[in-house]
């Protein structure tokens, strides 16, 4: 016997009013279940909506442009089947047959911690609405927190007691709900093996928080922990879920919880409340690829950031005369000896960190001490084609100018091969990062923590400098210093800038 | 008046565990307990009265198994009196051996019925009279539950028989009816059973032990459908008169007659809470319609200072979960940041074969959807348990095939309740196949059966032939 069926607008989320975009079935098509019968479209995303049923198309109720809302009428379906299958979210033109045992079940506040008061801010639903278990259909808002209070069952709405604007708390009842499910309710207490006569009355909700009284049937945790690292995480207030395991098959160990702790407190406790950054469909935009970052961006990446937000960086700049540099390294290329400006700046930055030893330190574990180095490892920021990399050169104060030249050229060769060990990116303590041989005139370098500073360099130029008397063309090498402000304050970022400044515009200083 | 940290309500394993915990914190306590002797259902007239008759009832019928091993025993000479007073001296040890921990706790015990006055305050009543008040700042309820009447059965007869009237083992009828296929209606139709009695069986449910999975109650069916008389499924008793020839009851079934003649009864439909009977209203504190009380993970009621524990405070109503959550409760009250978080609470059958389960069952995963993998391995293939004259049994491990966790386990066979043990603890530790295939299990034992369940489920067995290789 054909049956004819209303096919409403389902939940689509949080949209009113979404515009009718187009139309995909005519009057007289016979459809299956799940073809596409409208499409619609909001200011976020289109969307096509299915049928939940098969039949034949009897009637289009809406037209193209129209703005419809969840329940309104879309299309109505002549059906065989005995309308068994309408899906959840679709109201059929047959009254609902109530069935002898559904029941109205008053649903009120669960236990929600600890408040006594809590605003009503919002109201989901209303009455005649059919509600699936765990749909949200309160939002209070306490002055710590929203939250959303999900309905213990399914069901049709059949009154609802407050409204927005409400102080309500603990057992306040919410609504009344219409069903014939309760035995799916994980907020009621199970009854017992045949306990011959006890209709459940009050539903308290399932919470977030936890009142659940069936005891066994708390759904297990996603994460791999056994009963003594879920008692500590409890004992610590931490939430397993966010920590990865480090254990045989991903179990939280012990040392997990405590350094996942101890990351959160050496952070100061900021660490997970940076605020992220808005996710975007691109898509929307225009034509997008997407491309896993190499695995050098990956871990350089997660480096930066942490130095980035673990140091309060300062960056100071300075202009250097070079002019004296540049004659000595000019006439040696004459004679066949090719030595970078490079060079001269490591070996200057060397005769600087000695006269300023707290340019090479870094702060211990504690942050209280500093520990000063007795040796000159410089790091060189590298460019390769898989990235950023900082290979050490050791023992920069006891090379010649032609070892370091030399040796320079090797590592950047195996840098670029993507050749280096461990080993070559260990035990720095300064970095140089040099932009000069593409451009620019300055730029602000991130400290390599945990070193506690590093030398920018652009691209030199010539400039009209004042002498006194007359402007002298002066060919000038931009230098920008970051340094770690816990260790170093401005004054002595200025006197280590003046010093590296006279070593390198007299380069006999390098010889001291 | 008596002032105290910590009043604790009710003796049962949860409430004397509270107490102690509680007084091993440094608090003072006081427990109130209605009846003279400590334990609650437990010990008094629960768990341990019934294991002692089910030991009993073992003997015998083992004795009586025996000529197929080619060892005759004559008919036993049952002494009832001689059975009862074993279980009574087993329960009588228990018992004083409580009130000393007690004793050396200095838990006050308080005799008497205890009713909430006020927030703070319960009275104690003896034959309905106020006979003492005792103050507290923290009080965990741990009043337990009473058996479940059907209204309108005559249990004014001495013929018909709830649980605590069973264990009495006042006589050995005739012929026995037991109303309500669970736990504790099974466990005493094996003690009557062994005793001599004609047992029939009546369950509403289509399936014996509802709360587990059929394929895992399927051994213990087979085996006591040849012992008793009668086991009658999706079977309603509609009416039930006490006559002088015999307690008549009528049925309403397909496969039952429409009605027979009992010389006792017993009723066991299941238990139900207390929260109606101790005033909980005048402490503000919430008992639904039923007499459950609601609590959140650290069992503190919607009342900041009443704690509640046990079978008050929902299912499963055993002794195990109990004393978990009191010793929660009682380190809330006491500073600590406990909760109840355990993944599950394994259920046991004492019957013969034994019938256990933790974890979920595989009804519930297959309601929730849950993708699983299941291993089953019979018992017939243990070496063990065919030794020791059993071919009957079964075992049932289930994984989440998400994570590959053991997320449940179903046994029913000799000491299946024992067996469970490692399974619970599997779940717990989050093991997977390998984690219990690979662990070295003792042979020949019927522990081994466990892990060749997990075998099936691997694919790993070599004792059988496995369902799929890998």
């Amino acid at each position: 016997m054909p049956s004819i069926k209303n096919i409403n607008l389902p939940d689509i989320g949080d949209f009113d009013e979404v515009n009718i975009i187009e139309i995909l079935v005519s009057v007289g098509d016979i459809i299956n279940a799940d073809d596409g019968i409208i499409t619609l479209e909001s200011d976020k995303a289109s969307m096509e909506i299915p049928s939940p049923i098969a039949g034949k198309v009897a009637e289009i109720s809406v037209k193209i442009g129209d703005k419809i809302t969840q329940g309104d009428l879309i299309i109505v379906i002549e059906t065989d089947d005995k309308g068994e299958e309408a899906a959840d979210n679709t109201d059929t033109n047959e009254t609902q047959s109530q069935q002898s045992d559904s029941i109205i079940v008053p649903v009120s506040v669960p236990d929600i911690g600890d408040f006594k008061e809590v605003d009503v801010i919002e109201v989901l639903v209303k009455p005649g609405d059919e509600l699936l278990k765990e749909q949200a259909i309160i939002t209070l808002e306490s002055d710590k927190a929203s939250m959303e209070i999900p309905s213990p069952v399914s069901g049709k709405v059949d009154s609802i007691n407050i409204s927005v604007g409400d102080k309500v708390g603990f057992g306040s009842l919410i609504l009344n709900l219409e069903t014939n499910n309760l035995s799916s309710s994980t907020g009621t207490i199970e009854t017992s093996e045949v306990s011959p006569n006890s209709p459940a009355e009050t539903v308290t909700t399932d919470t977030p928080k936890v009142i659940n009284n069936s005891g066994i049937n708390t759904a297990p945790s996603e994460s791999h922990a056994s009963p003594s690292i879920r008692k500590l995480a409890r004992e610590l207030g931490v939430n397993l879920e966010r920590i990865t395991g480090t254990g045989k098959k991903g179990r939280i160990l012990d040392a997990d919880l405590k350094t996942y702790v101890k990351e959160i407190v050496l952070s100061g406790g900021t660490g997970s409340a940076i605020p992220p950054t808005p996710v975007v469909d691109f898509s929307k935009f225009g034509e997008i690829e997407s491309r896993p970052l190499s695995r050098i961006n990956k871990l350089s990446g997660k480096h930066l950031s942490a130095s980035w937000l673990n140091i309060p960086h300062v960056t100071q700049f300075d202009e250097v005369n070079i002019d004296q540099m540049e004659e000595f390294r000019q006439q040696q290329k004459s004679r066949g000896v090719k030595l970078t400006p490079l060079v001269f700046i490591m070996k200057a930055v060397v005769q600087a960190l000695k006269r300023h030893p707290t340019f090479n330190s870094s702060l211990d574990e504690s942050g209280e001490n500093l520990i000063l180095k007795k040796y000159f490892n410089i790091g060189i920021a590298v460019d390769t084609p898989n990235g950023l990399v900082v290979p050490v050169i050791r023992d920069v104060d006891k090379k010649s100018l032609l070892e370091l030249a030399t040796e320079l050229l090797e590592t950047s060769s195996v840098a670029r091969e993507g050749a280096l060990k461990p080993k070559d990116f260990q035990g720095s303590g300064f970095t140089i990062t040099s932009l000069g041989g593409i451009g620019g005139t300055q730029f602000t370098p991130i400290v390599n923590a945990p070193e506690v500073a590093i030398l920018g360099i652009s691209r030199s130029q010539m400039k009209p400098v004042w002498d006194g008397d007359n402007f002298v063309p002066t060919l000038m090498l931009p230098l920008a210093l970051s340094y770690d402000h816990r260790v170093i304050d401005g004054v002595q970022g200025a006197k280590f800038m003046a010093d590296l400044n006279s070593i390198l515009k007299d380069i006999r200083e390098i010889l001291l | 008046m008596i002032k105290t940290e910590v009043a604790v309500i009710g003796s049962g394993p949860g409430g004397y565990t509270a107490a102690f915990r509680a007084a091993d914190l440094g608090k003072k306590v006081v427990l109130i307990e209605r009846y003279d002797s400590l334990g609650g259902v437990c010990l008094n007239v629960g768990c341990i009265p019934s294991k002692a008759l089910l030991h009993t009832a073992q003997i015998i019928n083992e004795a009586s198994e025996s000529s197929s091993i080619g060892v005759t025993f004559n008919e036993p000479d049952i002494d009832i009196a001689g059975v009862r007073s074993n279980k009574d001296n087993i329960v009588t040890k228990l018992t004083s051996g409580i009130k000393a921990l007690a004793k050396a706790r200095k838990v006050q015990i308080i005799n008497g019925y205890g009713k909430f006055k006020s927030p703070t305050m319960i009275s104690i009543e003896k034959a309905g009279k106020e006979v003492e008040v005792v103050e507290f700042e923290q009080c965990i309820i741990a009043a337990g539950s009473s058996v479940t009447k059907i209204p309108g059965f005559p249990f004014e007869d001495p013929r018909v028989m709830d649980s605590t009237d069973a264990l009495e083992l006042e006589s050995i009828p005739k012929r026995l009816l037991i109303v309500g296929g669970g736990i504790i209606g099974l466990e005493m139709a094996t003690v009557y059973n062994a005793l001599g009695s004609e047992i029939t069986v009546v369950e509403l449910a289509d399936q014996l032990i509802a709360s587990a999975d059929k394929d895992i109650v399927s051994p213990l069916l087979k085996r006591i459908k040849k012992q008793y008389s009668n086991i009658y499924l999706n079977t309603k008793v509609s009416s039930m008169k006490a006559l002088k020839s015999g307690i008549k009851v009528e049925f309403e079934g397909k496969n039952a007659p429409e009605f027979d003649t009992f010389d006792k009864v017993l009723v066991s439909v299941g238990r139900s809470p207390n929260g109606k009977l101790i005033d909980v209203d005048n402490a503000g504190v919430m008992a639904d319609d039923r007499g459950y009380i609601s609590v959140d993970r650290q069992m503190k009621t919607n009342v900041d200072n009443v704690y509640a524990i046990g079978d008050i405070v929902g299912q499963p109503m055993l002794a195990h979960k109990a004393v978990h959550e009191a010793k929660v409760a009682a380190e809330v009250i006491c500073g600590h940041k406990s909760g109840f978080d355990a993944l599950t609470i394994p259920s046991v059958a004492y019957t013969d074969p034994e019938v256990a389960w933790t974890g979920r069952t595989e009804k519930e995963l297959k309601d929730e959807g849950v993708d699983y993998d299941k291993g089953v391995f019979p018992w017939a293939a243990s070496g063990r348990s065919l030794s020791i004259g059993r071919s009957e049994g079964v075992s049932k491990a289930l994984f989440d095939k998400k994570t590959g966790r053991i997320i449940g386990m179903g046994i029913c066979g000799t000491n299946a309740g024992e067996l469970i043990a490692e399974a619970t603890l599997a779940i717990e530790m989050g093991c997977d196949m390998a984690d219990i295939a690979l662990t070295v299990h003792a042979h020949p034992t019927l522990s081994e059966t466990t892990a060749f369940a997990v075998e099936m489920a691997e694919g790993t067995i070599t004792d059988l032939m496995p369902p799929k290789k890998r």
